[in-house]
């Protein structure tokens, strides 16, 4: 009996807890279907009464309607167009950059620990300190509101941590294989490629969708590297709209919550493997 | 193998590293058309006379004096808690949401919630008969306000760490000590906690290099402000350098000021982590 009361406690406890960790995401949801006559409203509409697809699709006429541009996502469309390339391009290069440095440090323990340890001070690199010098020499470049350069600058952060979090997958696989390759005359990168590689991808796939989420949701360097529609990420797109006395609540959360959705997706899919990363690898005994 | 990854950090933060260390002994304004200016320590003398600066190192020395213990124990609690509750993976994984969603996201949803006419927390308070708050507007309140968004998102993070350090205690030696006649409570005591102690050690200096470089959430709340009331350095380095007059000088002398706090603690978490050990990098 005792233990049954103590089970209903921990779960009221839990309860609890959970409503200050989730309250904030259920209110962004539902203010982005609310339609405008409800945004601003005493007391507060805990529960929506009215649901509406307006603030996505901008057909709501609302107290901002018209002009403005405030009452419709619809010209979300570049800026999403521009985290998905920027997003997918980091998580692609930092994957495969990390692979091979990865995989020469596991083996060949290439560095060693000084060569390491640099590579996690690179992370630990607050972004912007090196914002500046990047802004000047990428204005001399003309890379300045290019894709390019966020993919480059978001490559400095994802890289050294997947490349942290790959040692230790590749630690894992048993050497026997390479070797076997290697006296069945493989040279070490096609060792790499056809054996070690195959056998990693939970760990790659894991680092891809870590790298996308991280780039998808940086910030600051997209602010001073970009200026336009051109290049400017989602966001650059939001910070924008947070500044008036009275922002448009829903389709500002209705855009959050495009921002997020792609991000959500992912780390619910890829859970098992992101606690390993997102753990920072610091949990192996 | 490894020359990509030179490359790319060579030239993406190497480079910037000694530009700024060059950067920092002279004047330079990208909004005046005037070449960079030796001026030796100036821009430290400034620094050190600097009213916003202390500022700033006030509210970081806050942030990290409160809200770091809040979500120590915040975090381990519900690491705690978590085992063997209903519904565990599904608590689990909804914890994840706070931090991974964008901070920037994040702080659309506190923007409303913090909101001082309609937003569902002065509601929350005049419930219990209390005045409303001028959440971002007020010099402590704003204060308390962004303390109290860090500890919602990076609360999760410490319970993260920390409960995925639970599952790895050996099993044997906690069932020996059952066998004894231990308690639940003594064995969280004596064993549980002893074992997680290196990765407490961790998440404080994770959690105390990101306090440092926090930025988006202030930028979408308070924009540093009422005055000078929330404005990490990070933050204020971004004002100097860019959006109060390109500054680049003075801003990289404030990010050598910050670089090396931020190095230190590094150091120390890779002593900590005995990353050679746990990268296997030693020579079998």
């Amino acid at each position: 009996m005792r233990e049954g009361a103590q089970a209903v406690a921990k779960l009221v406890i839990t309860l609890a807890v959970m409503v200050f960790f989730l309250f904030p995401v259920y209110w962004l949801v539902t203010t982005a279907f609310k339609p405008g006559s409800d945004w601003f409203r005493w007391p507060p509409m805990i529960i929506p009464q009215a649901l509406t697809l307006d603030n996505f699709t901008g057909g709501g006429s609302g107290i901002y309607g018209g002009g403005g541009g405030t009452t419709a996502i619809e010209n979300i469309v570049p800026y999403l167009r521009n985290s998905v390339v920027v997003a997918l391009g980091t998580a692609l290069i930092s994957t495969f950059v990390a692979a091979l440095a990865g995989y020469a440090i596991s083996r060949f323990k290439i560095g060693g620990m000084p060569f390491v340890s640099w590579i996690i001070s690179v992370r630990m690199l607050p972004p912007i300190a090196a914002a500046l010098p990047l802004y000047v020499t990428f204005r001399l470049l003309h890379l300045l509101d290019t894709w390019w350069a966020l993919i480059l600058v978001h490559l400095t952060f994802t890289t050294p941590f997947a490349v942290w979090v790959l040692i230790s997958f590749f630690n894992e696989i048993p050497r026997e294989l390479d070797e076997a390759a290697f006296v069945d005359g493989a040279t070490p990168f096609a060792t790499f490629w056809r054996v070690v590689l195959p056998l990693s991808a939970p760990g790659l796939a894991a680092m891809m969708t870590l790298s996308f989420v991280q780039s998808w949701g940086e910030f600051l360097l997209a602010l001073i590297l970009t200026s336009t529609a051109r290049a400017q990420t989602l966001p650059i797109y939001l910070g924008r709209y947070i500044t008036g006395f009275r922002v448009a609540w829903g389709p500002l959360a209705a855009a959050g919550l495009v921002t997020m959705l792609p991000v959500v997706v992912f780390s619910l899919l890829m859970q098992r493997y992101l606690l390993r990363g997102l753990t920072f690898g610091a949990v192996k005994g | 193998m490894i020359l990509p990854l030179v490359a790319l950090l060579v030239g993406l933060s190497a480079y910037p590293f000694v530009y700024m260390l060059y950067m920092s002994a002279h004047t330079y304004n990208l909004a005046q058309w005037t070449p960079p200016r030796y001026v030796g320590t100036a821009n430290f003398v400034q620094m050190a006379r600097d009213s916003t600066m202390r500022a700033s190192l006030v509210f970081t020395g806050l942030m990290a004096g409160i809200a770091l213990p809040v979500e120590l124990l915040l975090g381990l609690g519900l690491a705690l808690l978590l085992r063997g509750v209903v519904g565990e993976r599904v608590w689990r994984s909804l914890l994840l949401l706070p931090m991974m969603i964008p901070a920037v996201v994040a702080g659309i949803a506190w923007k409303m919630l913090y909101n001082f006419e309609f937003g569902p927390v002065n509601y929350a308070l005049s419930k219990f008969g209390l005045e409303r708050i001028s959440w971002l507007g007020d010099f402590t309140a704003a204060r308390i306000g962004l303390i109290i968004i860090d500890i919602w998102q990076w609360t999760p993070f410490v319970f993260l760490v920390l409960y995925a350090g639970l599952q790895n205690v050996p099993r044997d030696l906690v069932e020996s000590a059952t066998v004894d006649g231990a308690g639940g409570w003594a064995v969280t005591r004596f064993i549980e906690l002893p074992f997680l102690a290196p990765l407490i050690w961790v998440v404080l200096i994770v959690r105390l290099i990101d306090i440092l470089k926090l930025f988006d959430i202030v930028y979408m709340t308070t924009f540093g402000g009422p005055g000078s009331a929330t404005h990490p350095l990070s933050f204020y380095i971004y004002k100097v350098g860019v959006s109060f007059g390109w500054d680049v000088g003075y801003g990289s002398a404030l990010s050598m000021l910050l670089l090396a706090v931020i190095t230190l603690l590094t150091n120390v978490l890779i002593r900590i982590l005995h990353i050679d050990r746990l990268l296997e990098l030693e020579r079998a």
